[in-house]
């Protein structure tokens, strides 16, 4: 479990808002299409509106001159910084300019008005206008986070019932495939608030009390080998992944979010798999090192077009990473799953850490690389 | 017999202070450094009212050690504690550990390494673990302190039992390497059949100032680190948080504070694929400035309150946030870590780096667990970092002229 991811959400959001809004740039006499119309005369007065308020997103500003000798132009500011303006629109004459603007307090500015300075409220979420590229990246990482969070549900729910049975030993045997799906895709639930800490959380990162999910289920069968009394546990986890299945159909996706999702999932790998101590009682770690790397991969993939374009030697030094993390795993896969963590040899984990770590620094680089 | 300082030894052998050689024993190598009484070169008293180490100046280097105690007699503890003091004493002015250190067959008392070094601000500082006061024969159990407890579990916690806990601790701090390894080299000569070292931890590079003549260093992240430290010169502050005073218990405490170590490995090839903005903020300060985000300069106020397009300037989960007296209830700690890398993970290929934190409190539950309980639940930071050692120590007052550290509850 990671706490980084949702405030890493939030911060490449405002990457992908960046790319969007940093020009705000005005598009003189050109109406964009779905935008907000702003209409205004220009008045001895001042704007007419004097305030006004509008979604976050494309806006029209429509300006007519109404009949004023001294006010002929109108600006939009924020603080002292002019992101678009109409001017020398005299008696008669009337123009438009469009901006995209975020939510805000902007500055109406009618010069030589009476009262010049009025305010334009923006307020929402704006939505960014994707091109085919990024639409289809997203596209196709949403079909995959998709897949994933469903599968997550239907592997989840046999393991709890076999829990609420008292089968340690049927639980046991469900537990790695419960895993996978969430390995694969955790970056989206740990956007989620407490949802991750609630399903993925190890003993400690949570107060006493708090401690549920996977892990407390783990340690009951593993190491206290009894599903006693973590019934109620079991019955929430099933809740949970069903909370997060439905939650991830709305999620808004960028594609630097993407990006850095795929750089999560291997610091993941390099935190706690490669260490043994995501699965300390079960020691199923290389499971999850796997779903990791393969998160990051269809994540990689999914943004991957946009990257070719870019810096083609990255994408392909990064795809050739991959296929070397794949090789170096193989030696330790027996039948769908893998050793015990605890077969490992400090040889054996510092060849898969330094193999993460190869991949991991050239993956970093992606983000920057598709938002500029 | 009068002392020996280590610089006159060799002006008495007829050698400059940057001399090199030393009589038919070989080569003693001096170093060209400073006269005493430059900056950092000095001493600092070990006698007095507190223990050195801890309101002075943050020296650059450390060697901390944890022992275990080997012995159930109280009085062996005493003569131990004794004979650690008068050495630390020597040490701290630049003298010759011991009195035969010229006997032809007899191994000097003094290791030696620290011959033509100046005394060079050494500080050393001697603390008391919960365990020392849970061994019967000792008959201390009755001495503990309330506020002696065990560290609980923390959110970050992998710790290693091996590098964490001990029975007596020594903080050794100096601006030179050599004489910090020096004091915690000498000390477990003398200690050898009384105590064995548990773990000890070299630092490089403070993490910490501790004095407003001092700039804020940065940590193994590029980060600077401590800027809302306590100050020495803060007396209310060192009052309150810090020094146990007239009215407190038990009475052999009065002077002295409580210790909390915490070995901090940072996952520095996580931290460093990490963008500048996800790092600055993870922390909630400008990397290069060290000013709070949104603000311009270091010691601007943070401003937990500013928002920007409805989300707070500094994240709800960033350090400094979580850190802060604000959030903490006013409560605050003297922090006083090191720097520390031991070369490679061996079992990853990484470099083993990161943080021995180490803070000075009136009450470590209060005050440490209090603070770290609230940030491990929602710090940022966790994703870069883990908490493989801890321990905790009660640090008595100082030892009065001729007396001895420990002596206010040994005696």
């Amino acid at each position: 479990m990671t706490r980084t991811a949702l405030r890493a959400g939030l911060t490449t959001a405002a990457i992908g808002l960046l790319a969007v809004f940093a020009t705000a740039c005005g598009s003189d006499e050109e109406a964009q299409a779905g935008a907000k119309t702003l209409s205004f005369t220009l008045t001895d007065a001042g704007c007419d509106p004097h305030n006004a308020e509008a979604p976050a997103g494309p806006i029209n500003f429509e300006i007519e001159n109404g009949g004023s000798g001294g006010v002929t132009e109108l600006e939009v500011l924020d603080g002292e910084t002019i992101l678009g303006e109409k001017e020398n629109l005299t008696e008669g004459l009337s123009g438009s300019f469009s901006l995209t603007l975020e939510e805000g307090e902007y500055t109406l500015r009618c010069n030589g008005g009476e009262e010049e300075d009025g305010t334009l409220k923006v307020t929402g979420k704006p939505r960014a206008q994707n091109s085919p590229e990024v639409g289809a990246a997203i596209a196709g990482y949403r079909d995959y986070l998709e897949k994933n969070t469903a599968e997550l549900v239907a592997k989840t729910e046999p393991f709890v019932d076999a829990v609420l049975a008292g089968e340690i030993e049927q639980a046991k045997s469900l537990y790695a495939a419960a895993r996978i799906p969430y390995e694969r895709i955790e970056p989206v639930a740990e956007s989620f608030g407490d949802l991750d800490p609630r399903i993925d959380a190890r003993e400690n990162d949570v107060p006493k009390s708090e401690w549920g999910g996977f892990h407390r289920i783990e340690k009951a069968l593993w190491e206290e080998d009894t599903a006693k009394g973590v019934a109620p546990v079991a019955e929430q986890l099933l809740a949970d992944v069903e909370e997060l299945q439905q939650k991830a159909k709305t999620v808004d996706l960028q594609a630097a979010q993407i990006a850095n999702g795929a750089n999560e999932l291997l610091s993941e790998v390099s935190a706690s798999k490669i260490t043994g101590e995501e699965e300390r009682y079960s020691h199923i770690d290389l499971v999850d090192f796997e779903a990791n790397v393969e998160g990051a991969q269809v994540a990689f993939e999914s943004v991957e077009p946009l990257l070719s374009g870019q810096n083609p030697k990255l994408a392909k030094e990064i795809e050739a990473d991959f296929e070397e993390v794949y090789a170096d795993l193989k030696p330790y896969r027996r039948g769908d799953g893998f050793v015990s963590y605890t077969t490992l040899a400090p040889a054996d984990t510092r060849k898969l850490a330094q193999s993460i770590d190869a991949l991991a620094e050239k993956l970093s680089q992606v983000p920057a690389e598709i938002v500029a | 017999m009068s002392p020996i300082t280590r610089r006159n030894l060799l002006r008495s052998a007829g050698i400059g202070a940057a001399g090199v050689g030393l009589g038919a024993g070989g080569y003693l190598v001096g170093r060209e450094s400073a006269e005493a009484g430059g900056e950092g070169t000095g001493s600092v008293p070990f006698y007095g009212e507190h223990q050195a180490g801890i309101a002075t100046r943050a020296q650059d280097r450390l060697h901390f050690a944890a022992f275990d105690l080997e012995t159930e007699s109280r009085s062996e503890l005493r003569e131990l504690m004794r004979e650690w003091s008068l050495a630390a004493a020597e040490m701290t002015v630049g003298e010759l550990v011991g009195d035969v250190n010229n006997l032809p067959l007899a191994p000097p008392d003094d290791t030696g390494e620290t011959v033509g070094l100046l005394p060079s601000s050494l500080t050393v500082t001697f603390g008391f673990g919960p365990s020392l006061f849970e061994k019967p024969g000792l008959g201390l159990s009755g001495k503990r302190p309330a506020a002696l407890k065990p560290i609980p579990p923390l959110p970050a916690d992998e710790l290693n039992e091996l590098e964490s806990g001990g029975d007596i601790c020594v903080q050794a701090c100096s601006e030179d390497p050599q004489v910090a390894f020096h004091a915690i080299r000498n000390l477990a000569r003398i200690g050898r059949g009384t105590v064995t070292m548990r773990w000890s931890q070299l630092g490089f590079g403070r993490t910490s100032s501790t004095s407003r003549s001092q700039d804020t260093p940065r940590n193994l992240m590029g980060m600077k680190d401590g800027t809302a430290n306590i100050r020495a010169e803060d007396g209310d502050a060192m009052r309150r948080f810090v020094w146990l005073g007239s009215g407190d218990a038990p009475a052999w405490m009065r002077g002295g504070t409580y210790m909390v170590t915490r070995r901090i490995r940072m996952l520095l090839e996580i931290w460093d694929r990490s963008s500048l903005e996800d790092q600055e903020h993870t922390i909630g300060r400008h990397k290069y400035s060290g000013a709070p985000l949104g603000e311009s300069e270091e010691f601007d106020p943070l401003p937990l309150d500013a928002e920007r397009n409805g989300s707070p300037v500094i994240p709800v989960d960033a350090h400094v946030r979580l850190a802060s007296a604000e959030a903490s209830g006013g409560e605050r700690i003297l922090r006083r870590g090191y720097s520390f890398t031991d070369g490679v993970d061996e079992r990853l290929g990484e470099l083993e780096a990161g943080l021995f934190f180490i803070c000075f409190q009136r009450d470590p539950e209060r005050q440490f667990v209090a603070i770290q309980r609230r940030l491990g639940a929602n710090d940022a930071l966790n994703e870069y970092i883990k908490h493989v050692g801890s321990a905790v120590f009660a640090i008595p007052p100082a030892a009065r002229d001729g007396g001895f550290v420990g002596e206010t509850l040994l005696s």
